[in-house]
């Protein structure tokens, strides 16, 4: 009917620590740039993300001062591809970046890939999640050799969500639902795979609703979620959908189980679906910054200005993975790559950060649960 | 097949509700074209702010918050009729904005159709922008006023109070539509200049009084959809009314746009196909169903369900 113009993505560039002096000429400033969404429906995904960003940087700052500074260049892409496509371009021409924490949504992730690598830009995601954007099989998705990433894929998200969704409940009876999005109907098919492979589980339907659209009329979904009665709904997609999702669901009469993965794993959820949030079981390849101890979370509140939210673990790793490789001379783009592809590196939780050739961390990874809890989002440990 | 089968009164009720909503919106577009024969670009972002009116009214004029508990008896009611003339009022004067600087000046200048169409779509841009900036983007949550209480259940439908109350005012709101532009001299005014506007200049009826009072009772209408949208979902952003406006445009083509008792049963037939194609192939081929019966509809009706036919009832 008509053209929208896509939400302006404002590309701000923002000086962490402290301003270099003229005076001070031996002072080397180099730039790193964070990619989310900073604004949307999912901005509070962001908001928590670039929040581990700056957080390294200020201390990075801090402990070298009179040497290195690192500037922080932020790109919303408001976590869609339309978002990326319009910043990516200009994050990839500035040369001045030589390495980009993000992005953090798969689909977004796909849209900016042909920009980055073209550039020789290397990217590391706290929290994209698509199987196939490490998979070189899947030329259209595969990111290599620039993209890596700290979470643990979809194929394991599946079947842990699909697990912890189930837990406790003795006969369960399942539909699914995703967002339509890059990241929703990959992680469904894992959910799915898992759930029919499970004797003890009745998977009663599947559907897909609109994820772009966060106040739509699910009343026809929900009425064949009831009439299948069903006592454990899974939806994969973004925490704004999810919560108009749970919302008409508790409003038609739901009370079985809402499970979600790690898009959901947001305090915006639980802001925006209110008390229709209460018990729902998410899971993400995230820990809780918290975990790390007092004091490291009372100055990184003391410095940003904000407690610790979702994935500020994988962001402050992520930049301190760049970080790492500045200190040792990876000052440009082809240095940095060769960095972080060949580097060992140590997170938060002394855990060892090393790259395998298509970008993901080697090992096993790991799944967390995480219950809605009056109004606030705690761990559950583990998803075994 | 099995859902609509056995879940069909209960899909019915729901489509029957959202249904209801496309026809007031619907009729924000159809009241437009009937005077003016162009489209209202601007009606979906009139909507919008119809939303925004409501949740600015339970949230920041009354003061409930997201944790507020649900209100009842007479301040239910005062709150809830609060929100709805506010919603009206602020989508109606919106409409008003649209008309004199997207339609008025560039009519009196005798400029081509094309001109005031952009014009519109711009008047849209901006809306929808100025918001976006206000929000940053974000989806906004309204405050829960009237609790989701089931009253009834009948044939397997769970009758929610909110639904209900769309499904009986709604209706209320048309007919009394109707009656105005049948009955009222306004209404044979605007009657008369989408039946021939230079003839009804000639009876002496002012031209832009009545393409004002146009605008504005369509966005009234635009402005009251708002309001029983935003009471039962609760959940606005800046480009809400892209998806529904799109929807009632459709809803208004279908039933033959230009004609009020075309939007009705255009925005009735749009809520129960949705929600039937949802329940028998799935959700994610909702608009592919829509458009193909929309289609279908305009190969064998060219001017929509009802076209021209019915002049007593057309703008």
């Amino acid at each position: 009917m008509k053209k929208k113009v896509l939400a302006g993505v404002a590309v701000v560039t923002v000086a962490l620590g402290f301003a270099v002096s003229p005076a001070d000429a031996a002072v080397k400033t180099y730039t790193l740039a964070y990619q989310g969404p900073l604004t949307g429906d999912n901005a509070q995904t962001g908001i928590d993300e670039i929040a581990g960003v700056k957080y390294a940087i200020a201390k990075f700052n801090a402990a070298h001062k009179g040497s290195i500074q690192v500037k922080l260049v932020e790109a919303d892409d408001q976590g869609g591809a339309a978002g990326a496509g319009q910043v990516a371009p200009g994050i990839a021409k500035n040369t001045a970046i030589i390495g980009l924490v993000g992005p953090a949504f798969s689909g977004a992730s796909i849209a900016s890939f042909p920009f980055y690598k073209a550039a020789g830009l290397t990217l590391i995601s706290p929290s994209a999640t698509r199987v196939t954007l490490t998979d070189p099989t899947v030329a259209s998705d595969f990111g290599g050799p620039v993209f890596h990433r700290l979470p643990s894929k979809d194929d394991k998200q599946g079947p842990a969500l699909a697990a912890y969704a189930i837990k406790g409940v003795t006969a369960p009876v399942v539909y699914d639902v995703n967002d339509q999005s890059s990241y929703g109907v990959g992680l469904s098919g894992y959910v799915q795979t898992a759930l029919k492979a499970n004797s003890k589980v009745k998977l009663a339907g599947a559907d897909a609703v609109d994820g772009t659209n966060a106040a739509l009329d699910l009343s026809a979904v929900i009425t064949k979620i009831k009439g299948a009665n069903a006592n454990v709904v899974i939806y994969e997609g973004y925490y704004a959908q999810a919560a108009s999702f749970v919302k008409q669901l508790r409003d038609a009469g739901y009370k079985g189980i809402f499970a979600s993965g790690d898009g959901t794993y947001d305090p915006g959820f639980v802001t925006l679906a209110k008390d229709a949030a209460e018990g729902a079981r998410l899971t993400a390849s995230s820990a809780v910054f918290q975990d790390a101890g007092a004091k490291i979370t009372a100055d990184f509140t003391k410095v940003i200005g904000t407690a610790p939210g979702t994935y500020a673990v994988e962001d402050y790793d992520a930049t301190n993975v760049f970080l790492t490789c500045i200190t040792k001379g990876a000052t440009t783009r082809a240095k940095m790559a060769t960095c972080v592809k060949t580097g060992t590196f140590t997170g938060l939780f002394k855990n060892t950060i090393k790259f395998d050739a298509n970008g993901d961390v080697s090992g096993t990874g790991f799944i967390n649960g995480f219950l809605v809890k009056n109004g606030v989002i705690i761990s559950a440990g583990q998803v075994k | 097949m099995q859902t609509l089968i056995h879940q069909f009164w209960q899909l019915t009720f729901s489509g029957v509700a959202q249904g209801f909503i496309y026809v007031l919106i619907s009729l924000g577009y159809t009241m437009v074209y009937g005077v003016l024969r162009m489209i209202n670009f601007a009606n979906s972002e009139i909507f919008m702010f119809g939303t925004f009116a409501t949740v600015v009214v339970s949230r920041d004029l009354l003061g409930y918050g997201s944790d507020s508990q649900p209100i009842h008896g007479f301040t239910l009611i005062w709150s809830l009729a609060l929100a709805l003339v506010v919603s009206m009022i602020v989508s109606g004067v919106v409409a008003l904005l649209v008309e004199l600087i997207a339609y008025r000046r560039l009519r009196s200048r005798g400029t081509n159709r094309l001109a005031p169409l952009i014009s519109a779509i711009g008047m849209s841009i901006v809306l929808s922008e100025s918001m976006r900036l206000l929000t940053a983007s974000r989806s906004v949550g309204s405050p829960r006023l009237l609790a989701k209480t089931s009253l009834a259940e009948i044939g397997g439908a769970n009758i929610r109070v909110d639904q209900l109350m769309v499904v009986i005012v709604a209706p209320i709101m048309f007919f009394v539509l109707q009656w105005f532009v049948n009955s009222t001299r306004l209404g044979k005014g605007i009657r008369a200049v989408s039946m021939n506007e230079e003839t009804a200049k000639l009876m002496g009826i002012n031209l832009n009084r009545v393409i004002s009072a146009t605008f504005l009772i369509g966005g009234l209408m635009t402005g009251a959809s708002a309001f029983f949208f935003e009471t039962v979902y609760e959940n606005t952003k800046y480009n809400i009314g892209f998806n529904l406006g799109l929807a009632a445009f459709t809803a208004a083509v279908l039933g033959g746009i230009g004609n009020i008792r075309g939007a009705f049963f255009g925005g009735l037939a749009l809520g129960l196909l949705e929600t039937y194609a949802s329940a028998v192939l799935g959700s994610q081929w909702k608009p592919v169903t829509v458009f193909i019966v929309l289609v279908i509809v305009l190969l064998f009706r060219p001017n929509g369900i009802f076209g021209e036919a019915v002049q007593q009832t057309r703008v």
